[in-house]
């Protein structure tokens, strides 16, 4: 599928993870070294930009497989934390609304919640 | 491709003459730009036009009751302006003749072309015809009033749509 | 199909039959049988998209998120319940008014939707057509069948014109979304200019309705003030009519480039008065004996509407004076949060969504059950959503207003601050929108703070501030007296400032005053413009005014000074 190009915006220098959401929840996810899809970015395996167009291929191509949409590639700074994308959009999307330091990308229902009706 | 027609698969007996081909004798389907080509051809067989998204319907007005079969088609199926050639087909110029689709649509428009006038759609091969008529019979009510002249359903403009 | 023939049961709202429950049933069905061959395959994403869409279903930033439709902004107790319900079961607890009188859940699953819609169309809700290029939920004035000024109560043509465009099979694959608002009062509370149809009722002379037509407005990347196409449109040819005007705009509506998709845009290219032709040339040549809206069917709408039974309130107001001497923070809410009421004693309480400090239309689980105990106990079991974001109680009794300031004010929605400042109007922006540049919650924020003293908001008056956090505006900034863009610049969020917006019988487009700023940059710049206008205006004059007295210059001055 298409993506707005702005998110696959990428200097020739440096490095990108790949992103995309899984289809049955919409949850964004992270590719790993191992090819498994992430919730979290810290496990997001880095690739040179030089590399990027290929690697997006080869995901977009096993999207369906993978049971995920919209793969593209997000420009990363390797820090001590971890990757940490380029871009506010992608910090966002990597740590969660910022208006709801609560619902980090590993938040999961309270059980009392889903027990409940 | 196959043709679904009432339902069915039927036989698809129409030629498509392209721009620059001589007129083969039998049932044809000419591009608007040679509509007074094909209604002066001497001969048997019948004729019909390939009407382009872009192409006015008005521009068949007089034509139209020499005409057996007008063709519309979808660019892709988010490309709407077929289901609005089809109705005034219908409803304005109270074609009567069938009126095909070809293109880019899905299972989920049937029963919405079928409601704007569509009487004939060229289908994918290998089209599962299953998903086809259970599109058609999913939803049974609808509400507003269509050129099939359905039955009305209670109040105001619902209609019952027969499977 | 078994007819019903129950009486109505919800005051404001149109009630379902059978037959329009098992249609909504049906289309729960499709639904998930069209999830099912997504997940199995047979439909790609791109043929699937539409699909969803069409049942409110995005895809955004962090998840899928749900866009339920409130025809006419009315819900009743137990609708407001079950979307309690279903934030706590399916979301995360909360939910968030949309400036089209919608509401959205942000955390939903792509699994789970076929049984949340099966939960709505059991409360007689949906989610259809609340996207797509399609005719989207009609709006309306959140003060109808209640507000003194009204002529009639548009509600009842609104559920007409959304029965005719559901599942319409002509325009459902329209070259862009279509919508379409309508009120029953001289005052436009609607924004009728800023819709692709505006329609402003009135009564006829024969006790039937006409409409005055406004055509082509819209905010987005190309914001125009809608003009008129027809000022008498008698209420029998309202649906053909508006049949004519959407099949020219199917038949020759831009499809190559969607930010030229919208009406709009076709009006501007062939002009008013040769659109207005073709549109004429289509409702002369149509059938328009089949659409023809005859007063038994409106009558037969209306009858499915049941009315609020008003008592004799004629000691109320007595006692409300009473009650707002004893209490200054209870007058001012009165004061502020209160419209005009048809019935003696009685008064509509617009409840703010918009807390100092909070996330402007964004409302719990407990406050939404709370929104429908209130509902049930003062106002005949009827909620409005407003296209501000808040929620207003039609039909109050004032002597019961004292009551429910202390139940909104203990859950936090007891803010008066309707009109003024702090009513911000802020689209989801970058925190949750895969389309935004900038978020729009924070700054909302740091503004309702930064306003957020009683006596400073009243000083300033009615003032309309509005923030979008990218160009297609849902957070109406070109209709904000003050609005505030949000940009990219390389991948940082910015903020532009436009000032003179309005969306009534004067609407204006607001015009950007000068280059972006950072979020603290553009807080500042928007306090040093409030600042302008205290000491620039003269007596009585809303900020709007002086701001269209003076023009932009001493507020541009303002907010580019540097101290």
């Amino acid at each position: 599928m298409s993506v707005d190009r702005r998110n696959n915006r990428r200097d020739t220098e440096g490095c990108s993870v790949v992103t995309a959401n899984r289809l049955l929840d919409g949850r964004i996810v992270w590719l790993d070294a191992q090819g498994k899809w992430q919730l979290t970015i810290a496990h997001a395996c880095l690739f040179p930009n030089d590399g990027m167009e290929d690697v997006l291929r080869s995901q977009s191509a096993r999207a369906g497989a993978d049971n995920v949409v919209g793969v593209y590639g997000v420009q990363v700074e390797q820090t001590a934390h971890g990757p940490c994308p380029r871009t506010t959009r992608e910090r966002i999307r990597a740590d969660g609304p910022s208006v709801h330091a609560e619902f980090t990308p590993l938040w999961q229902p309270a059980p009392a919640v889903v027990s409940g009706s | 491709m196959p043709l679904l027609e009432n339902g069915q698969i039927v036989q698809d007996g129409w030629t498509l003459v392209q721009d620059d081909q001589p007129l083969p004798e039998g049932d044809i389907l000419l591009p608007l730009s040679r509509l007074s080509e094909g209604l002066g051809r001497n001969g048997k067989g019948r004729l019909g036009i390939v009407l382009k998204p872009d192409e006015r319907v008005s521009d068949l007005k007089e034509a139209l009751p020499r005409l057996d079969l007008v063709s519309l088609n979808f660019p892709i199926f988010r490309d709407g302006r077929a289901f609005t050639q089809a109705r005034s087909l219908r409803e304005h110029l109270h074609f009567a003749g069938a009126v095909r689709v070809t293109g880019h649509f899905l299972p989920d428009q049937y029963e919405f072309l079928l409601r704007c006038g569509v009487s004939q759609l060229v289908i994918p091969e290998q089209s599962d015809l299953a998903v086809w008529h259970q599109a058609h019979e999913r939803i049974t009510v609808a509400y507003q009033p269509s050129v099939l002249n359905e039955r009305p359903e209670g109040f105001a403009f619902r209609r019952f749509l027969s499977s | 199909m078994p007819h019903s023939s129950q009486p109505p049961a919800d005051v404001g709202r149109y009630a379902y039959d059978a037959v329009d429950r098992t249609f909504l049933k049906q289309r729960v069905e499709q639904f998930r049988d069209q999830v099912q061959r997504r997940i199995s395959g047979a439909l790609s994403e791109d043929e699937f998209k539409p699909l969803r869409l069409m049942n409110g279903l995005y895809l955004q930033l962090h998840a899928y998120m749900l866009r339920v439709a409130i025809p006419y902004g009315i819900v009743s107790a137990n609708q407001m319940r079950t979307l309690a319900h279903i934030a706590r079961r399916y979301d995360r607890g909360y939910g968030h008014f949309t400036t089209r009188q919608n509401i959205q859940f942000n955390w939903i699953r792509l699994e789970d939707t076929p049984d949340i819609l099966n939960i709505l169309a059991d409360a007689e809700m949906h989610a259809i057509q609340t996207s797509g290029n399609c005719i989207r939920n009609v709006t309306s004035d959140q003060f109808a069948g209640a507000a003194r000024d009204e002529v009639l109560d548009p509600r009842v043509h609104a559920e007409i014109l959304r029965q005719w465009s559901t599942l319409h099979p002509e325009f459902t694959f329209l070259p862009r979304k279509f919508k379409i608002a309508i009120s029953g009062s001289a005052q436009d509370r609607v924004a009728a200019r800023f819709h692709d149809i505006g329609l402003l009722a009135r009564m006829g002379e024969n006790g039937r309705a006409v409409f005055e037509v406004y055509v082509g407005g819209g905010l987005g990347r190309t914001p125009v003030v809608g003009v008129k196409l027809r000022d008498d449109l008698p209420e029998e040819d309202l649906i053909a009519y508006l049949e004519a005007v959407l099949r020219i705009y199917n038949a020759y509506g831009r499809r190559d480039n969607i930010y030229k998709a919208r009406i709009k845009i076709l009006v501007q290219a062939l002009g008013l008065g040769a659109f207005r032709d073709e549109v004429n040339a289509e409702f002369m040549a149509m059938d328009r004996s089949r659409y023809r809206l005859q007063p038994e069917v409106v009558a037969a709408i209306r009858a499915r509407f049941a009315s609020p039974v008003f008592e004799d309130a004629s000691a109320a107001s007595a006692q409300l004076v009473a009650q707002t001497k004893a209490d200054p923070a209870f007058a001012a809410w009165v004061n502020i949060n209160t419209h005009p009421h048809q019935q003696d004693g009685y008064c509509s309480v617009t409840i703010s969504c918009k807390p100092a400090g909070g996330i402007p239309g964004d409302v719990t689980s407990a406050q939404m059950d709370l929104l429908a105990d209130m509902a049930d106990q003062y106002s005949f079991g009827e909620l409005r959503i407003t296209h501000l974001q808040n929620v207003v109680l039609g039909h109050v009794r004032k002597d019961n207003l004292f009551a429910l300031w202390q139940a909104l004010s203990a859950k936090g929605l007891g803010t008066a601050n309707v009109g003024m400042i702090t009513d911000i109007i802020a689209c989801p922006g970058l925190d949750y929108c895969a389309l935004a540049n900038a978020r729009s919650i924070p700054i909302a924020q740091k503004l309702s703070q930064r306003f957020s003293n009683a006596a400073l908001q009243q000083e300033i008056g009615a003032l309309r501030l509005n923030i979008s956090g990218c160009i297609n505006a849902c957070g109406h900034h070109h209709a904000g007296h003050i609005g505030i863009l949000g940009v990219d610049k390389r991948g940082e969020e910015a903020f532009q400032i436009t000032l003179g917006g309005n969306s009534g019988e004067d609407a204006s487009i607001g015009q950007i005053i000068g280059s972006a700023m950072s979020e603290d940059e553009t807080v500042d710049a928007i306090a040093r413009i409030v600042d302008t206008y205290l000491v620039q205006r003269k007596p009585g004059e809303r900020f709007i005014e002086t701001c269209r007295r003076l023009g932009a210059a001493p507020f541009k001055d303002a907010a580019y000074a540097t101290a």
